[in-house]
């Protein structure tokens, strides 16, 4: 039952924010000269809250999620989404005592009619980012342990930071408490570039905050638009409106009242680019891209962590939690050819940027330009297969793309360069690195049976799904397909040069650091268990494709009744028949 | 059987963590231990389970499902593993010839310092390609084709201080992932286009609805890119010869035994859509026949004695596709792909023996294989010799040697395709091309065992104390293979016709009567035995005129030594051009596209300089200003009441 959940859960959902902001602080005070209370502090909270993620992941694989007496997804109602463990819940209508089932009792802020709401929840859309934040704190503690040592404190407070920031992004329910942990996100990465960084790190930082900041402002100006239209245009027979700030909320009100006023179609366009603007810079789509190369050449190994395995994503997830269900008309009329061309030309271009770079962290940038074109292209084939493969590929980027960057880190602490042309042969030299670095790179490359594959394959076929039901070009899926095979280009370039050849080593006088010789045995463990996920997910991604169903099909539903009205062919099949067929499926 | 079908796959999958993990510190000179004893269990289910199948009165598959492996929306792949008479043909094959290799790599790899690295790798291929050809789906059989692919990769560039050995794993992996990347586009479109389905019985039994249908040939063609790729093709022919810098019994194993084979496989097993589609077939065999022969000429100057041998696999494999694809007419369907399994299965044995043999000669000259700097070694090296003539009468399809069976049955194929197909004339230029190619392959065969072996006797001095015969951990397996190579033809069509009644079993695949084409039997004999005789005399009794004859047309020589320039032309052509688009992004990007981003925020600076000077900071200014503007408020206000 989806609302009755013990209030040990919605404790330990709080405790998910909480856990590493208390432990931030804690860090904080703890002052500059305790280094290692503060590395074994930060790790155990990180351990800590990685627990408690994985909790909520086995309680969500695990919840057969029931459409319950208020019946929010069966078909006669609006397809919205309804997260579970919600603290504060029942919710509680603002400035009345009705139940309402998308919200929560805890107000942050009354407006009148409405509220804004300190909500926050689970499905299957965020689960799995949530776990994903919290797999990839533990290496970026670890890798740090000797990297850093100056400010200790300060670096691991930002760090953990960072995360519940990041956590409260996949978390919230509330678009305004989105928005500000979506802004706060920025802060602690600010300093982390700014601080920690490399030779041009001010001007890498400044670059990143004002860039993205600027974007994120337009969106909260859609985000502000909205939920005004919604509250102008949502009352009916006489009523005043209502003014809502829950995401849910919004969603079912989009599809049961906005969609039938005249004005409809003009709203929504200005939501859809006025969101899309903040996140398409954040994915990034090309040509919104240039901070991003910068911000990671210059990051600190952990910045460039959490940069590109969790806070790429949030651009991405955008997408898929606001643009497509608040604005479904745009985003199939305008936002698919749009965001899709967009998506497929970063495909390709990333692909060629990174091939001819020397620095590794920028080649690695340049491929998550690549990756996530394909992200984005799988979330906007707007039909189940391509969004669950969207997802999918976040996560499966998340991880094969930090542990590059954490191995880059490795050898940048031993040779203190990252350049191509400073090595070759580091194979004979580095054994259990090279292995490694072959591992992920295979699994960058799409390697079946290793994660990336997965997404990959999804996304594909959500591709020449909706090119079979529109009968389109063969174009995208070309340019899609180029993906697999450009991939491998540049990583199996970088490999060659890097590892196999003659011998060369960088002269070790001009870094002169503590580090030498193979992987030690706090680096193994750190990569270890990204490597076994990467296996993990690529043999047996069925655990996650499952949980993340019900809320894909939800966004698929959304996008399927856009097609109606569009009378544009269906991808899957009638709205009604896709939720019994669901539930038919839980029941076995 | 549906028991232990899994464990043919999982040991050694099991076998290659097992190296992987405990190898480097703790099995060392052991590692084969774990390799071996998986291969040869898998050997043996393999032989249960072609057993089993032979003795059905009916073949079936024999389908066993463990998990969903990826199931979202209308895709749903599962962990599926097929046995039927196809698939076991293949399994007995490749884990036949790997437990050989792994025996005989014991001894070649012995001392190596990757010793450990190279036996879990090699476990791993054979984890991979036994899951090729169990593989119930496409998308399944995609993952086991890619992971061999990977294992390739890693094998090539077993010795990855060499530069040329990085570089040709790196090739290799890129050229097949081109023809990947068409075979991936063919699977989704066989997805969309057969009611979402993956799995082979599904899509074959939908197959009618697109007959004749240029969707249909766009799947065919685009699975064909695949096998162009694996099975090195031409165009995507480059990767094979440069992969010679893996070793021996990796070339032995992967790059002419069974990897290489994956896309006759694939062809094979995809024949109920192939044979609605002439046009395709008609593309699958112009493109084997025209690499027949351009593999065989080339193959007649090259002097490094492996790469001989490796052009005479992509030639091989020609073959093999020329008979799958003289399909198209019903009634020499099945002919055709027996022709092309039975030439696959004959093939692993004499391949895998003359590379084996290859190696051993390698390994007594102390790694040098070019044949300039050796000869005469059939004394230094008897079982070797012996072995490798018994190999090298195979491969020209010497009389009543294994491959004159399975060459023959091509042949007679491509012969009645020009009688009852739709493209007559083709097929027909197809034959004799096949013909010819046989004399060529003869000829070149006996080049390299004339030159290897006859004449003065010859030893470079890089082979120091090793210039001797092979340890038995390599003649054992040498001479196991000769046997084979030399008699395996018994279970052909003629003569007992157990392999056709095999074959048969497999479901969609209907015998059809067909008989031998002695004229063609005997019409090849005579090609190849000319054309070993020419090589005799050209080698052995009168050595000069080979030298005379490449003088006397130094335009075709060269190209043929320079395997007719292509890859130059695909450097100059594709890399570079590649490289030269990579170069101008990256450029772009950091100045024009970086550039105009900041510009705009140099706009805001400057448009705040702009105004900068109004706020000086003078009191008077602001208090002059203050009056200024209040003035033109008033104005425009009166202005806009009086008006």
């Amino acid at each position: 039952m989806a609302w009755c959940v013990m209030p040990l859960e919605h404790f330990l959902l709080l405790l998910l924010l909480a856990l590493p902001t208390i432990a931030a602080v804690v860090v904080a005070l703890l002052g500059p000269n305790r280094g290692a209370l503060i590395r074994w502090f930060s790790l155990a909270a990180s351990l800590a809250t990685l627990a408690i993620a994985l909790f909520f992941a086995i309680r969500v694989v695990q919840t057969e999620r029931q459409y319950d007496e208020q019946g929010i997804r069966t078909a006669a109602n609006a397809p919205t989404f309804q997260p579970l463990f919600v603290p504060g819940s029942p919710g509680i209508r603002a400035g009345t005592d009705q139940p309402d089932p998308f919200g929560t009792s805890w107000n942050l802020v009354e407006l009148g009619p409405g509220a804004i709401q300190f909500y926050i929840g689970l499905d299957g859309l965020n689960i799995w980012l949530v776990v994903l934040t919290a797999v990839l704190m533990l290496p970026s503690v670890l890798v740090s342990w000797t990297h850093i040592s100056e400010r200790v404190h300060e670096f691991y407070a930002w760090l953990l930071a960072l995360q519940t920031t990041m956590m409260g992004i996949f978390l919230a329910f509330d678009i305004i408490l989105f928005y500000v942990f979506f802004e706060l996100s920025l802060v602690p990465l600010f300093f982390l570039i700014g601080i920690w960084g490399g030779p041009q790190r001010r001007y890498a930082a400044r670059k990143f905050f004002i860039y993205t900041f600027l974007g994120s402002m337009i969106t909260l100006l859609g985000i502000i638009g909205l939920v005004l239209q919604c509250y102008y245009h949502s009352g009916q027979a006489g009523e005043p409106g209502i003014l809502t700030f829950s995401i849910p909320r919004l969603v079912e009100l989009v599809h049961t009242r906005l969609i039938t006023s005249p004005a409809a179609k003009e709203i929504q366009f200005w939501v859809f680019m006025a969101l899309m603007v903040g996140f398409a810079v954040k994915v990034p789509l090309v040509p919104f891209h240039t901070w991003l190369p910068l911000a990671h050449v210059e990051a600190p190994t952990a910045g460039s962590v959490d940069l590109a395995g969790v806070l790429l994503k949030v651009g991405a997830y955008g997408f898929l939690r606001l643009c497509i269900p608040l604005a479904p008309d745009v985003s199939l009329a305008l936002g698919l050819p749009l965001v899709t061309t967009l998506a497929a030309i970063g495909i390709v271009y990333g692909a060629l940027c990174a091939y001819s770079q020397d620095d590794v962290k920028k080649l690695i940038a340049y491929s998550s330009v690549s990756h996530l074109g394909m992200c984005m292209l799988g979330l906007f084939t707007l039909n189940v297969v391509g969004i669950s493969g969207g997802i999918m590929y976040m996560i499966n980027h998340g991880l094969s793309t930090a542990a590059l960057f954490l191995l880059i880190g490795m050898i940048y602490e031993r040779y203190h360069t990252r350049n191509l042309s400073d090595y070759s042969g580091m194979a004979a030299k580095m054994p259990v690195f090279a292995s490694f670095l072959v591992f992920i790179s295979m699994a960058s490359a799409g390697l079946p049976g290793l994660n990336g594959f997965v997404g990959e394959l999804l996304v594909l076929a959500g591709i020449f799904q909706h090119r079979f039901a529109t009968n389109g070009s063969f174009l995208l899926p070309i340019v899609a397909a180029s993906g697999i095979l450009l991939g491998a280009w540049y990583l199996l370039t970088m490999l060659r040069r890097l590892l196999f050849g003659p011998i060369k080593e960088p002269d070790l006088e001009v870094g002169g650091h503590g580090l030498t010789g193979d992987m030690n045995f706090r680096e193994i463990s750190l990569i270890a268990p990204i490597a076994a996920l990467c296996l993990l997910l690529g043999v047996y991604p069925q655990p996650v494709l499952r949980t993340m169903e019900p809320d894909v099909l939800t966004v698929a539903n959304i996008a399927e009744r856009a097609r109606d009205r569009a009378g544009v062919q269906r991808e899957e099949q009638p709205v009604s028949q896709l939720d019994t067929t669901f539930l038919g499926k839980q029941k076995e | 059987m549906a028991d232990y079908l899994w464990l043919i796959p999982c040991l050694p999958l099991l076998a290659s963590i097992v190296i992987a993990f405990a190898g480097p510190r703790w099995l060392r000179g052991q590692s084969h231990w774990p390799c071996l004893l998986a291969v040869a269990a898998a050997c043996f289910l393999s032989m249960l389970v072609a057993g089993e199948i032979i003795s059905q009165e009916q073949g079936d598959a024999t389908l066993k499902t463990y998990y969903s492996w990826v199931q979202s929306g209308k895709l749903d792949v599962g962990m599926t593993l097929r046995a039927d008479a196809l698939s076991a043909i293949m399994l007995v094959t490749v884990t036949f010839v790997g437990t050989l290799i792994a025996i005989y790599s014991a001894g070649y790899m012995h001392g190596d310092p990757g010793y450990p690295r190279f036996f879990a790798c090699v476990a791993l291929f054979i984890f991979c390609m036994t899951g090729l050809v169990m593989a119930d789906n496409f998308v399944l059989l995609y993952a086991g084709w890619e992971g061999v692919g990977v294992c390739s990769y890693l094998l090539i560039g077993f010795w990855f201080q060499r530069p040329s050995a990085a570089a040709a794993a790196r090739k290799a992996f890129l050229v097949n992932r081109i023809g990947d990347f068409g075979f991936m586009l063919g699977i989704l479109l066989l997805w969309s286009q057969f009611g979402f389905r993956l799995d082979y019985q599904s899509v074959f039994d939908r197959a009618d609805t697109l007959a004749g249908t240029s969707t249909l040939t766009a799947i065919c063609l685009l699975l064909f890119c695949g096998a162009v790729g694996k099975s090195a093709q031409f165009p995507l022919h480059v990767w094979l010869a440069d992969a010679m810098e893996g070793p021996s019994p990796v070339s032995a194993l992967i790059h002419a035994a069974t990897m290489v084979t994956a896309g006759v496989y694939m062809v094979a097993r995809c024949m109920p859509l192939y044979q609605l589609a002439p046009d395709a077939l008609l593309a699958v065999a112009g493109i084997g026949a025209f690499t027949a022969m351009l593999a065989a000429l080339i193959a007649l100057t090259q002097t490094d004695l492996k790469r001989v041998l490796a052009y005479s696999t992509m030639s091989q494999l020609g073959y093999m596709f020329l008979a799958l694809g003289s399909a198209a007419h019903p009634t020499i369907t099945y002919a055709a792909v027996l022709a092309a399994i039975f030439h696959l299965f004959t093939h692993a044995f004499f391949k895998a023996l003359l590379f084996l043999a290859a190696g051993s000669v390698m390994h007594a000259m102390g790694d040098v294989i070019d044949m300039r700097r050796f000869s005469g070694l059939r004394r230094l090296l008897p079982t070797t010799h012996w072995t490798f003539l018994m190999g090298a009468l195979a491969l020209s399809g010497f009389p009543l040697w294994s491959g004159f069976w399975s060459k023959d049955e091509i042949l007679g194929v491509a012969l009645e395709a020009s009688k009852k197909g739709v493209f007559p004339t083709y097929y027909m230029i197809f034959f004799m091309a096949g013909v010819i190619t046989a004399a060529l392959t003869a000829f070149y065969t006996f080049r390299a065992y004339f030159l290897t072996f006859w004449g003065e006797e010859r030893i470079p001095p890089e082979a120091g104390e090793h210039a001797h015969e092979s340890p038995p951990i390599m003649t054992v397996p040498l001479v196991i293979l000769a046997v084979l190579a030399a008699g395996i033809g018994l279970v052909a069509q003629p003569l007992t016709g157990w392999f056709g009644d095999l074959l048969a079993k497999t479901p969609g695949l209907h015998e059809h009567p067909h008989h031998a084409n002695i004229i063609v039997m005997l019409g090849s004999s005579l090609f190849a035995i000319a054309g070993i005789a020419l090589a005799y005399w050209m080698y052995v009794k009168e050595p000069k005129t080979a030298d005379e004859l490449a003088d006397s047309v130094p335009g075709l020589y060269d190209a043929s030594r320079n395997k007719f320039y292509l890859d130059e032309a695909y450097y100059n052509g594709i890399v570079r051009p590649a490289h030269a688009t990579s170069v101008v992004c990256r450029i772009f990007d950091l100045y024009i596209l970086d550039g105009l981003i900041d510009l705009l925020a140099h706009g805001a600076r400057w448009l705040g300089q702009l105004f900068r000077p109004i706020q000086n900071g003078l009191v008077q200014f602001y208090a002059l200003a203050m009056v200024l503007g209040l003035g033109v408020f008033l104005i425009s206000l009166v202005w806009a009441l009086g008006g």
